[in-house]
Order: structure tokens, then C-alpha cells, then sequence
């Protein structure tokens, strides 16, 4: 067998084992997220298929496999098909670049399915293409509130995706390369970058969840608003595709978080006085920091109710974009003419940064949210005289 | 190996323009422009510029196209002109057009020398990554880099003169009362 034959199979086995491994993460993330819902709202949650409720990814998926696959009449036939399967796979194939391990770590190979001088930028390109099936789907199902859903959804993640790439070119700028091994790296030599980009992991985090349509920013589904948005006319198999790829899409968030600003796959260097070389343990540290992630927007989902459209509108483009900004150019200030090696202050700065915007938020909001500021005009005074929420 | 991705993705970008052209529906065609920047973009990756791949997917594909959708679908576009159409001899005009662009593009693809021998400038490039671009985009050809940015910025400007609704002016308040700053009057 010639080399690059060998390479191309592996490449190809490596992603077939990622796509199941994503599949069943997110088959049970369905059912974790309905448990600790449950839990943090004073309920049980699912707990009648199987022992605590574990078989219920399994009927869920039967049910969905096995369901009428009907479709719209009003619908475009090719792109109604399209939009579940481009969104699925553009969830799916961004996660191939996240490095689990170090290089020859995973029985010999590579643990992750693809490398590039890009990384990071293909991870960026591939989730932009996921706007495609959300919006797609909404126009192809030939009805009224899955368009809305799908307009609605489509400004959303091409506004929050300029902030998010704003806000990491900080980052990028400390380190110098957009590779994500070389990121990883970076932060084993130097510390996870959490610590000098504080204000830039707010902003990502942000544009994160607003990416990744969750609470709460999940007007594309707003289902007080628009039934449930583009997903109204899907059933079955589809359906369920497009669940899967927004689940799959969080756990790749999750891990890009996790590679960029907190070490990724590399653990705490002080365990490896205890048990030598755990710190370099493939995949162990990776997925405990995504398993972090993935309760914190479940956490967020239980905690905070969904934003108006435009309060979203306006906090993307008046707040996080000019924030962003403004983290980038004080970061290239700094990266220009600070000292080699001296990196503290980047953390005092990011501090100081955050906390104007967290103590500065009443202020901020009433600049940017203000009916002076917006035009939109109260409809009926409040009956107690106490201020609407949200302005 | 890369003959055979060449014959592949030249096919996926032809059939896309094509789409582009043909349908009827202005939803599938946008869809056929889609699948050709993303082919385009993979050329360019197996083509070892992969710094431009990324780019060309994240601005054509992911941004440009959407809002291209977006205006399409928020208008309700997708049905066919049927109406009469104004300007007569626009066929005649685009015709002449497009055969002035295949007759130029045919002569650059005859008549293009190598700037710098092939070696010599991949090595430069250094697999297309993002360094090698960035410097000499900002070195070589700042003033070009700078007129786009600008030229952006004046559209931007121009966009929002467009959209901007005239702003009715506050006439009636009174000299003497203080208006206040940001906080509304509470209760």
C-alpha cells in the first residue's frame, strides 16, 4: 500500500470514530441537559427508560429514525433536503481540527483528524458555513415563522461572528501563529491565556453562545415567538440533524474555548509531580475541560431569560465589536512596544477591562439601550412608575 | 493525485457558475455561486494557499453570500422577472461584456510570465501561511491594502445616508429646562 494511501485511510478512520464519538456526546447531552435542568428547576426530568433515565438518547433516536419523514408542499424540494445535511456536516468536520494529545500520542497516531498553518481560521470558515443550513432550512420550508427564524438567525451569527474573530486576534497576536498545536504549545511554556487575554474571553465567550444559537441568545427558535423558528417544519431524521448539529456545534465551542484560552489538551503541570507525565495525557484533560464548558451553557440556559432582537442587535454592534476592537488594539499596543517576556501587565489590563464593563454595564446599557438612543418609543407608561426591564 | 482534484473541482465550479446563470429560482442560483467559492476556495488549498482558502470561504462564502440571501429572501426575490423589461438592448450589452472579459482573460492566461521563478516563490510564500501573506500585504502593497479599507469605509458611510431616516428636530424644548443625560426620569 502506497503511503499516502495508508495516511488517507487513517485520516478517514480517525474521522468516522470523531463523527461517533460527537454523535453519542451529543445523544447523551440531550439527556444531561434535560436532567440538570430538571434539577436546577425543583423537577425529575426523564428517569423512566432505563436505570436514571440512560436509555433515553436510544428511544429518542429510534423514535426519530422511525418517524414518518413527511414533507411541506410549499417547500423547495432540493434545498429542504440540503439545509439538515449542510449543517450537520459543517458542524462535524470543524471539530477534526481540535488537537486532543500530543503529536503520535493516540496508539501511534495523531490525535486529531487534520492539521493546518490555519487552524484556527478553518475552524472559523467551516461554523460560518453552518449559518447556511439554519438559514436555508428556515426559507426552504415555505411557511412564515421558519423565515423569520431564519433572517433572524442569519444577522445574529454574521454580526456575533465579526466579534468573535475580533476578539481572538488578540490572542493571536501573543502568540504569533493561528495553528492550534502551536497555540497549545504556547500556553505550556508560557501559561493558559486565559491570564492575558481576560477581556478577549469574555467577548468570545459571548459571541460563543450567540454563535451557537443557545440561550440566551436563541431568538432562531424563539418559541414564545416564532413556533420554534426553522425548525417548525422539520420532523424526524431531519429534525433531528439539525439538533445534532447545534449540540455538536456547542461541543465545538466548547473545545475551542478550551484550546485557546485554557491549555487545551495539556493538564496541570504540578499533577506530574505526583503520577509522571499525566499532564500530557491525550484526551483526558481535553474533554474534562469541554465537559466544563458544556454545564456552564446548560448552567446559562436554566439561568438567564432570551434578549429582545434588538437589544441583541444593538449589544453585538455597539458593545461587543467596538470592545473587541479596543481589546486589539491595546493588545497590538502592547505586543509592539512592551518589554520581550513581560507579560503581567496584559493581565492587569484584561482585569481592568473586564471589570469597567462589568461595573460600567448600567451605564453602557442605558447609551446603547435608551428609547432616546433607539427611537423605539414606549408604547403605554409603566403602571408603577417603575422602569421596563431590559432599558 | 492533484490533476484529478484539479478535473473535480473545475467541474464543481463550472456546473456552479452555470447554476448561477441558468436558474430561475434567484435562491438557487446564489446557492450555485456558493458551491463555486467554496470549490474555489478548495483550489486554492490544494494549492497550497490555504491562508487565501480560509479567507475566500470566511468573506465570499460565509459573509458576502448570506447577505446576498438575505436581501434575496427578505425582498421575496425568488420568483422569475416576468415583467417587461425596460432597457433593450442589455442582452447585446452584456454580451459585448462578457466576450471583452474572455477575450482579456484569455490573453493574460496566454501571454502571463512568471514574475519570479516557482522555487523561489513558494518559498517565499512558505505554504500560504497567514505571516507570509500578512507581510506582503503590509510591506509591498500597503497603499493598495489601505485604498480597499477606504473604499469600504465609504460605503459604509454611504449605506447608512442611505438607510438614515431624517431625524425630526427636538423643537419644542424650552431653553430653560435642563435635559438630563442618559437615565431616563425615574419615577
Amino acid at each position: 500500500m502506497p503511503y499516502w494511501l495508508a495516511d488517507l485511510l487513517w485520516v478517514v478512520v480517525k474521522g468516522v470514530a470523531l463523527a461517533f464519538a460527537l454523535l453519542t456526546t451529543f445523544a447523551y447531552m440531550t439527556l444531561v441537559e434535560r436532567r440538570l435542568l430538571a434539577r436546577m428547576q425543583i423537577r425529575h426530568g426523564p428517569n423512566r427508560v432505563g436505570p436514571l433515565g440512560l436509555l433515553q438518547p436510544a428511544a429518542d433516536a429510534i423514535k426519530s429514525i422511525f418517524k414518518e419523514d413527511f414533507r411541506v408542499t410549499a417547500a423547495d424540494k432540493v434545498v429542504y433536503t440540503l439545509a439538515p445535511i449542510v449543517a450537520i456536516a459543517c458542524a462535524l468536520t470543524a471539530f477534526g481540527a481540535i488537537p486532543a494529545g500530543p503529536a503520535n500520542s493516540f496508539f501511534g497516531l495523531n490525535p486529531w483528524v487534520y492539521d493546518l498553518d490555519i487552524g484556527l481560521l478553518a475552524v472559523l470558515a467551516l461554523t460560518s458555513m453552518g449559518v447556511y443550513g439554519i438559514f436555508l432550512g428556515g426559507w426552504a420550508s415555505g411557511s412564515k415563522y421558519p423565515l423569520l427564524g431564519g433572517l433572524r438567525s442569519s444577522a445574529q451569527m454574521i454580526s456575533y461572528e465579526l466579534g468573535m474573530g475580533l476578539s481572538v486576534l488578540g490572542l493571536l497576536m501573543l502568540v504569533g501563529s493561528t495553528r492550534l498545536r502551536d497555540i497549545v504549545d504556547w500556553q505550556g511554556a508560557n501559561g493558559w491565556l486565559i491570564l492575558f487575554q481576560l477581556t478577549g474571553f469574555a467577548l468570545f465567550i459571548i459571541s460563543s453562545f450567540a454563535e451557537v444559537n443557545r440561550t440566551p441568545f436563541d431568538l432562531p427558535e424563539a418559541e414564545q415567538e416564532l413556533v420554534a423558528g426553522y425548525l417548525t417544519e422539520f420532523n424526524a431524521i431531519k429534525w433531528a440533524l439539525f439538533q445534532m448539529a447545534e449540540y455538536v456545534n456547542m461541543i465545538t465551542a466548547s473545545a475551542i474555548m478550551s484550546t485557546l484560552f485554557f491549555g487545551g489538551w495539556r493538564g496541570p503541570q504540578f499533577l506530574d509531580a505526583i503520577i509522571p507525565g499525566i499532564s500530557a495525557w491525550p484526551f483526558v484533560w481535553l474533554i474534562l475541560k469541554i465537559a466544563a464548558f458544556l454545564f456552564l451553557f446548560i448552567w446559562v440556559r436554566a439561568t438567564l431569560p432570551r434578549l429582545r432582537y434588538d437589544q441583541l442587535m444593538r449589544f453585538g454592534w455597539k458593545l461587543l465589536l467596538p470592545a473587541a476592537l479596543l481589546n486589539t488594539v491595546v493588545t497590538a499596543g502592547y505586543v509592539a512596544y512592551a518589554r520581550e517576556g513581560l507579560r503581567w501587565p496584559l493581565f492587569v489590563i484584561g482585569a481592568l477591562g473586564l471589570a469597567a464593563l462589568v461595573v460600567g454595564s448600567d451605564r453602557i446599557r442605558v447609551l446603547v439601550n435608551s428609547p432616546r438612543t433607539t427611537g423605539v418609543t414606549e408604547l403605554a407608561p409603566p403602571p408603577s412608575g417603575r422602569p421596563l426591564g431590559g432599558d | 493525485m492533484s490533476a484529478f482534484f484539479f478535473v473535480v473541482l473545475a467541474v464543481l465550479i463550472i456546473t456552479g457558475a452555470l447554476v448561477t446563470v441558468i436558474a430561475s429560482n434567484a435562491v438557487h442560483a446564489a446557492l450555485g455561486l456558493v458551491a463555486t467559492l467554496v470549490a474555489l476556495a478548495m483550489t486554492y488549498v490544494t494549492l497550497d494557499a490555504h491562508f487565501l482558502g480560509a479567507v475566500q470561504v470566511i468573506v465570499y462564502a460565509g459573509a458576502i453570500m448570506v447577505l446576498f440571501l438575505f436581501v434575496i429572501m427578505l425582498l421575496d426575490a425568488t420568483r422569475p422577472v416576468t415583467a417587461h423589461n425596460p432597457v433593450g438592448f442589455v442582452n447585446e450589452l452584456a454580451a459585448l461584456g462578457g466576450a471583452a472579459l474572455a477575450g482579456a482573460l484569455g490573453l493574460i492566461a496566454l501571454g502571463w510570465r512568471d514574475p519570479r521563478p516557482l522555487a523561489e516563490g513558494a518559498a517565499a510564500l512558505r505554504n500560504g501561511t497567514p505571516g507570509a501573506v500578512g507581510e506582503t500585504l503590509l510591506t509591498r502593497f500597503v497603499l493598495p491594502f489601505e485604498a480597499v479599507s477606504v473604499l469600504l469605509l465609504v460605503a459604509v458611510v454611504g449605506s447608512i445616508v442611505l438607510v438614515k431616516r431624517p431625524v425630526s428636530q427636538p423643537s419644542a424644548v424650552p431653553e430653560a429646562q435642563p435635559i438630563e443625560s442618559g437615565e431616563r426620569a425615574g419615577a
